[in-house]
């Protein structure tokens, strides 16, 4: 009889020799299609595991080359002893070795996926959002497992048995790697079903498949696929079981600020200009829109100018020199309790740093600085940190019980993950997060949509001045 | 190449057309290009923030033209640019260094009182003392690695105004490429070119013999499953080794807002300049010489044509030098192979032996068969040049 020959090419599996009365079967549950390029037929490789199961069922010898995966023996084990909740989404997950936990931010989620790699002992990819997750997943592998995982992102491309990556780096290099990890974990998982970012699932091999996330939904419907993708919501632990118990209470207050007489002055000038601009086009075409504006910055230079003056606008709300004097005043409120600064642009960040002289998290930070960074604040040799958006999803930042946000997008899962960032799990202190705007602009407009988050429901609001 | 954020494209009747700029309706670019130019030349030592600037004042009056378009050029422009990268982990230590000194005295207030009091300015002059630079200087360099500071170190450039315009013009079919689903190529000359470019460009192919040359269908191996722009940024890739090319015309299709797909044509006459130099005419001087010699005329009922027959099974491929074709309709093929490494002479082999089945006629250069090349005892040797009429001889010879 022949034999069925599997192999793993370009994030698909390549099926050659299948023997006649085998692909009947075949076809019917993984569906390859005959690919005339290379005469043999070929599937996605996450469909690897359902052709293997199907192939051994109706008999097959198999000459199965596709999983390089490995064992893995963990240098040194050091796991804190698991909650009743991390315990059973970790056993909810082993039954089909394949799923999404869901839990809050900061119930523990990165040690559920450790404990899960620990009894897995096999390849493993962990793929994070962004570059200071995937150093943060780095760090908690040497901790937890003692194990130097290797790097493939941020320009280096290290490849180990145990790997950590971003999703765009995962979706890039995956038709290379697909086979090299047994288990891949989806960190922030409703990141994976983009249109093209699905193909960091789609082109693994890996039979063991963990999905986490604290905010599953998409407002595009896509999370559907995560079924797919990963595999069902084998666990989920709402965020009003745990508030107040792992988390810490918070609270919310609003600081109006005012733009200073010269802003006032500029933005309204601008205002105008916008204003003046947006009118006249309307007497010649009633509907004049946003989008006509944009478009006609292609061939009017006034069109243009129209369009700076509007991120001029955005730049004066974000930069509002009042803000700063309202930061200081929250410094001195909650001296020597460590601080968490949202800024809306790496320029405000920066402004922030160097008024205040406190160190800021952007993107072209290294490895070496973000982690003398965030071990700093940790450890109480940085008073306070300054991020943008790099800080929104999970960078494990212990005992931070004061946030302000003064500035950012009014997009509620933002706000959702900047809340996540306060509630660490410590003492019984209330976290206070501080959201500091510019009355009478669009950014109270913003921050009014930002608290239509369920995040922010049944806490209390209150104003400042 | 630019990224996805600067392409520029219209839908037509299901037809992409990128951005691209004309003698006619673009008459002042010429000038634009030349100061965009002069201004990165004269840029050395100014911040990448100060020659965007710089870019975007000199289309300040220009009524045709987009935002992306400016920004396209400062990319073209920063991509034959090399900037300063010395001084980036100094900046992060000097950060280190002010922010712990400053740590102790959070938080620097504007107006001290009894219970806080680091005023703001003082600790900055006490840091400056203690670190011996003048505060202005160190916080000058205090963000000097963010990309917006980066300073020019040297500008190597595009040698005139016309070669940047012509540059831009490739790099928005390259962008609207960037989203192509698959990509289909008609040619009649220079297929070893664009069959050598594809595969550097990890592309997959199918081959179908055309009426005149051949037709290559370009995709990835997920395309077969499914239609996917993953291998879009290879197709731009290749895209400049076609367009160096002569005589072909190609058809992609590109997807659109992820939703449906349009068309992108292009032929050889379209006129868009390749920064690859036209694919030499013959791959070595022994080709080139027996090419002439032979001239264009039949001998003996044998015409000759320059790789005329493309072999391909599966995703192997083989375009040997010459085809002869008899006027009766025999047909052999000629493969030259000059002296050359081990490696290389291996690897031809492999190759004739894939296309074993083919007529393949090989002439090897003397010097070859000292080291055991293992070529067939029927294959041609020569010396400086290959005759005529050895090849002639054999070919009667031939089936």
């Amino acid at each position: 009889m022949d034999r069925a020959r599997l192999s793993f090419v370009g994030g698909t599996i390549t099926i050659s020799a299948l023997p006649s009365e085998a692909w009947q079967a075949v076809l019917a549950t993984a569906n390859p299609t005959w690919d005339s390029r290379i005469n043999a037929w070929r599937c996605d490789a996450i469909d690897y595991m359902t052709l293997r199961r199907r192939l051994h069922a109706e008999g097959c010898i198999v000459e199965d080359t596709v999983p390089h995966w490995q064992t893995v023996t963990w240098p040194s084990v050091q796991l804190p002893r698991m909650r009743p909740e991390q315990v059973q989404a970790i056993s909810a997950w082993e039954e089909l070795r394949r799923g999404v936990v869901v839990m809050p931010t900061g119930t523990g989620k990165t040690e559920v996926a450790l404990a899960i790699m620990r009894r897995q002992a096999i390849s493993t990819l962990i793929v994070a959002p962004v570059r200071d997750l995937m150093y943060q997943w780095h760090r908690r592998i040497r901790e937890s497992l003692g194990y130097d995982a290797g790097i493939i992102g941020d320009n280096i491309f290290r490849v180990l048995p145990v790997a950590v990556t971003t999703y765009d780096s995962a979706c890039i290099h995956m038709d290379k790697l697909g086979a090299n990890f047994g288990l891949i974990v989806f960190d922030e998982c409703h990141h994976l079903p983009g249109p093209m970012r699905r193909d960091a699932a789609r082109m693994s091999a890996a039979p063991c498949r963990l999905g986490l996330t604290a905010t599953p939904e998409r407002s595009d419907g896509l999370h559907a696929d995560l079924d797919a993708l990963i595999g069902p919501r084998v666990y989920e632990l709402p965020l009003a079981d745990v508030r107040g118990r792992t988390l810490a209470n918070y609270e919310v207050i609003r600081i109006p600020v005012h733009l200073s007489q010269e802003e006032q002055a500029f933005y309204d000038r601008l205002s105008a200009q916008v204003r003046a601009f947006v009118c006249r086009r309307r007497k010649l075409e009633p509907v004049f829109s946003w989008d006509a504006l944009c478009g006609q910055a292609a061939n009017d230079p006034e069109a243009r100018q129209v369009l700076r003056a509007y991120w001029k606008k955005k730049s004066i709300e974000d930069r509002a020199q009042e803000k700063l004097r309202v930061l200081e005043d929250i410094f001195r409120l909650h001296a020597g309790c460590p601080c968490l600064i949202f800024a809306g642009s790496n320029a405000m960040a920066r402004d922030v740093s160097r008024r205040f002289l406190i160190p800021c998290l952007l993107n072209h930070c290294g490895k070496k600085e973000r982690h003398e960074v965030l071990t700093g604040l940790a450890e109480g040799r940085y008073p306070a940190l300054v991020a943008n958006q790099v800080l929104d999803e999970g960078v494990d930042l212990p005992e931070v019980k004061v946030a302000v946000v003064i500035g950012g997008t009014g997009s509620i899962k933002q706000a959702k993950q900047r809340l996540g960032r306060i509630l660490r799990r410590a003492g019984n202190a209330a976290a206070t997060l501080y959201e500091v705007v510019c009355a009478d602009t669009n950014e109270e407009r913003r921050s009014r949509s930002r608290r239509g988050s369920d995040a922010y429901q049944g806490t209390r609001h209150r104003q400042l001045g | 190449m630019l990224t996805r954020e600067l392409a520029i494209a219209s839908l037509d009747k299901g037809q992409v057309v990128p951005d691209r700029l004309t003698r006619i309706k673009h008459a002042r670019y010429p000038e634009y290009a030349e100061r965009m130019l002069a201004l990165y030349r004269k840029g050395v030592g100014k911040t990448r923030q100060e020659l965007h600037r710089g870019v975007h004042d000199i289309f300040r009056d220009e009524p045709e033209c987009p935002l992306r378009r400016i920004a396209a050029f400062a990319k073209l422009l920063d991509d034959v640019s090399v900037f300063d990268r010395a001084g980036f982990g100094q900046a992060a230590d000097l950060r280190c260094q002010v922010f712990r000194r400053a740590a102790v005295c959070h938080p620097l207030v504007l107006e001290p009182d009894r219970q806080f009091d680091h005023a703001e300015a003082e600790v900055k002059a006490q840091i400056a003392r203690e670190m011996g630079q003048s505060w202005e200087e160190i916080d000058r360099q205090l963000f000097a690695d963010v990309m917006e500071f980066h300073c020019l170190q040297e500008f190597t450039g595009y040698p005139n105004p016309q070669a940047l315009l012509a540059r831009y013009n490739v790099a928005q079919v390259q962008a609207a490429l960037f989203d192509g689903v698959s990509l289909t190529v008609w040619a009649e000359q220079d297929f070893k070119v664009i069959l050598r470019y594809a595969k550097l460009a990890r592309l997959m192919h199918t081959i179908q013999r055309a009426e005149s040359g051949y037709v290559f269908h370009f995709d990835g191996p997920a395309s077969v499953l499914r239609q996917t722009r993953r291998y879009g940024v290879a197709m731009a890739q290749f895209l400049p080794a076609l367009l160096a090319c002569q005589a072909w015309r190609m058809h992609a299709l590109v997807r659109v807002r992820g939703r449906w797909n349009a068309s992108l044509d292009l032929s050889a006459a379209d006129g868009l300049t390749s920064h690859l130099p036209v694919p030499e005419e013959f791959d070595s001087q022994v080709e080139e010489d027996f090419a002439h010699q032979w001239g264009t005329d039949s001998r003996s009922g044998w015409n000759l044509i320059r790789e005329g027959e493309v072999l391909h099974a599966g995703q192997k491929v083989f375009v040997p030098d010459f085809v002869f074709r008899h006027e009766d309709g025999r047909k052999v093929l000629l493969e030259i192979v000059g002296f050359w490494t081990p490696e290389y002479l291996e690897a031809k082999l492999k190759t004739l032996r894939t296309f074993a089945g083919q007529n393949i006629l090989v002439a090897v250069a003397a010097g070859n068969e000292k080291r055991g090349d293992g070529f067939a005892p029927d294959a041609i040797r020569f010396k400086k040049r290959l005759r005529i009429k050895d090849v002639l001889q054999r070919l009667e010879s031939k089936p």
